[in-house]
């Protein structure tokens, strides 16, 4: 049996033995087997001394068993990291972030506790998947949708608590906004509940996410602060009908007004989905590698000899036919002064689908959860094996045309620059509404020294798009301190306070040691330059 | 439950069932429920070869997942038998640990060019007490 650092393997066994009692001694993992299936495959540390590693696994069923494995190992300072369907290829996988800790994997725990089709809302435990939740909205004929991320094996708690994102309409899509609600087991076994839900009685806990006082649903966001065992969501009414369509514009210098428009007309509700920014000529090569954008004299002489347009703005539209087909006709007005536009309606679907629709739609647009971008590499889209792996990184830039046309520039150069090799460089995408963020794929190898030249490259890039005022907004745990550390006004203070919040909350540092560069004390010293 | 011996005998018939070897479609060993057909890399394959059931799939394993596999795999037993792409199987791979199984059986196979860039065969097998059977 692993370890943990500085617990000696007496209290570890001593421990493991209460958590045995607590949730059944087939739900503690202690083989090597078993708990290699926690490893991150997709991990740049792979098969070196720093991959973080669990040292076991224990799976409870109920939020009274998660509550006393956690007493358990803050009796022992026993390090816990909790994971909800553990699926965070790309950023981590289900091992922890801090070696050795026991992975507290909530799968079993996955009672839907509530649809509320009038308030078009849900509560669900942590182990609740996109699958589960859509087989249950399928099976019940609820009218109401999910938002899902491209891969549907996740879990609705631990995508949004990871702060992850979709492709429906705002409200949906940035799935931490989606939440309204969330309860937690506490470092100390207590159990807390936010918002409306801390009023006992209240029938509005997935309806008002404030409450009274501040609001500390955050607390809970790629966090290390508790144990999340419940959290409400915010689900999307399904619309009568569906319409993507897109607008073309042939020079370089449209893409300010493009994306100033754009902004104008989703935030006044005249397109409610997801929008985003590509280029037709910059994307004729490799369709999942955009290009570094040129300069304009270059970009417009390419858009005159291939007769692809510089830009295409593509839109989505949820709602009674009638009225987006409006909306539409009230986009192309807006468009219509821009020399050479030219507009195109993608596709209609009427709502609810038919069965003969599911082989043509893009099935993330409509909520319905899938696997299929595992095969992407089959179907010729670059050099993609997901038993290879890769990380994501996904740098949020200002939602401007110009901050878009720097941000690939000085992104595509760095990485030119640094030998990171990509299978998958993104246009400008909106999965959380006011800013854009650019994804990077990048491809990761089981070979240390690749990886090692890999990660001082991918350090390198955060570095140059922190000069340039950009952070990621996630990451995978090799990186974490070091955006963390980029996030730098006064001093570090944002991981200063961070820190203060850790001391009070978890003073024994039990949970989720070191999640996005917040350590606890015991192991902070001489972390930070 | 499948047996070593039933094990090893997969290994040994899945060549020729990928060639479509009529021999081979009547040896498939006793003790797989069912037997996973990728038809990217196995477009030969018979319904039933000797008596046991065919899934088959197209590079996404959602569906078959979805409806058949994944009710299949929460009741205890259940043995599969699986010839793949590397992707397919990463993902029913990954799947499958979730319902307390694990891969019993993986061999890689040679591709078209004779690279080993091939479909593997493998076997998935319940191994946790909830699902094991007897
Ligand atoms: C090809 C590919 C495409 C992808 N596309 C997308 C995409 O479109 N959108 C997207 O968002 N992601 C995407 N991802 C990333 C990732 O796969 C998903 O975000 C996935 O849903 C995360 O896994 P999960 O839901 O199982 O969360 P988990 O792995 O369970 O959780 C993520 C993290 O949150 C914390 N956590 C989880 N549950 C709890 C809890 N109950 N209490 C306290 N802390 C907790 C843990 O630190 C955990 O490591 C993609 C990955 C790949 C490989």
């Amino acid at each position: 049996m692993r370890t943990p650092p500085g617990v000696s393997a007496v209290t570890f066994a001593d421990g493991i033995a209460e958590m045995k009692s607590a949730v059944g001694e087939e739900w503690v993992f202690t083989s090597d087997p078993d708990v290699d299936t926690y490893r991150d495959f997709y991990s740049v540390l792979w098969g070196e001394e720093d991959e973080r590693i669990a040292s076991a696994a224990v799976a409870p069923k109920t939020v009274e068993e998660v509550q006393a494995v956690v007493r358990a190992a803050n009796a022992r300072g026993i390090p816990l990291y909790p994971v909800s369907t553990g699926r965070n290829l790309g950023y981590g996988g289900s091992a922890p972030v801090y070696s050795g800790s026991v992975v507290l994997d909530l799968k079993r725990m996955d009672r839907i506790i509530e649809v509320n089709e009038g308030n078009a809302s849900c509560l669900v435990e942590p182990g609740v998947s996109y699958f589960d939740m859509y087989r249950h909205l399928q099976e019940t004929g609820s009218k109401l949708w999910i938002d899902v991320p491209d891969p549907g094996w996740g879990s609705m708690v631990g995508n949004a608590l990871d702060s992850g994102g979709g492709y429906t309409a705002a409200p949906y899509r940035g799935h931490f906004e989606a939440q309204c609600g969330i309860e937690a087991v506490m470092a100390d076994g207590e159990l807390f509940r936010t918002g409306m839900g801390a009023l006992p009685g209240s029938e509005t806990w997935q309806q008002y996410k404030m409450g009274i006082g501040p609001c500390l649903d955050g607390l809970f966001r790629q966090s290390s602060l508790g144990v999340v065992t419940k959290m409400g969501f915010w689900l999307f009414p399904q619309p009568e009908a569906y319409m993507s369509c897109s607008v073309e514009l042939q020079r370089f210098e449209d893409i300010e007004p493009l994306v100033d428009l754009f902004n104008e007309l989703e935030y006044g509700n005249i397109f409610n989905g997801m929008p985003s920014i590509g280029s037709p000529v910059l994307a004729s090569g490799n369709p999942l590698i955009f290009a570094e954008i040129p300069e304009p004299e270059e970009m417009n002489r390419r858009v005159r000899e291939t007769g692809l347009a510089a830009w295409r703005g593509s839109m989505v539209f949820y709602g009674p036919e009638k009225v987006i087909r409006a909306q539409w006709e009230y986009v192309q007005e807006r468009f219509a002064h821009f020399e050479g536009v030219k507009f195109k309606e993608n596709q209609f679907v009427k709502l609810p689908l038919r069965p003969e629709d599911m082989e043509k739609i893009q099935k993330n647009r409509f909520g319905i959860p899938s696997m299929e971008i595992f095969s992407v590499g089959s179907r010729g889209f670059g050099d993609f094996n997901p038993s290879d792996g890769h990380i994501w990184f996904s740098a949020i830039i200002p939602r401007s045309g110009k901050g878009f046309v720097k941000a690939n520039r000085v992104m595509r150069q760095a990485c030119a620059e640094h030998d990171v090799p990509l299978f998958m460089f993104s246009p400008a995408v909106t999965c959380w509404t006011r800013s854009f963020v650019l994804f990077a794929a990048v491809p990761v190898y089981k070979d240390k020294e690749k990886n090692r030249r890999l990660r001082e490259s991918v350090l390198k890039v955060i570095q140059i798009c922190a000069e340039h005022g950009w952070g990621e907004y996630r990451c995978p745990p090799a990186f974490q301190d070091a955006v963390m550390d980029a996030y730098s006004f006064n001093n570090n203070m944002l991981r200063r306070v961070n820190e203060k919040i850790k001391d009070a909350l978890d003073p024994n540092g039990i949970l989720s040691a070191g999640r996005y560069g917040v350590w606890p004390k015991h192991l902070r010293d001489g972390r930070h330059a | 439950m499948i047996s070593r011996r039933d094990l090893m005998k997969w290994g040994a018939v899945v060549p020729a069932l990928v060639g479509g070897s009529a021999r081979a479609m009547a040896a498939v060993p006793e003790g797989l429920d069912a037997l996973v057909v990728d038809s990217r890399h196995a477009p030969g394959v018979i319904a039933n070869p000797g008596g046991v059931r065919v899934l088959r799939f197209d590079g996404d394993v959602t569906q078959l997942w979805f409806e058949t596999l994944d009710p299949l795999w929460r009741k205890p037993g259940f043995v599969l038998g699986g010839i793949t792409g590397r992707d397919a199987l990463f993902v029913l791979e990954t799947l499958s640990w979730d319902r307390g199984r694990r891969v019993v059986s993986r061999k890689d196979m040679p591709g078209r060019s004779g690279r080993m860039d091939g479909p593997i065969s493998w076997v998935i097998a319940p191994v946790h007490p909830s699902v094991k059977k007897g």
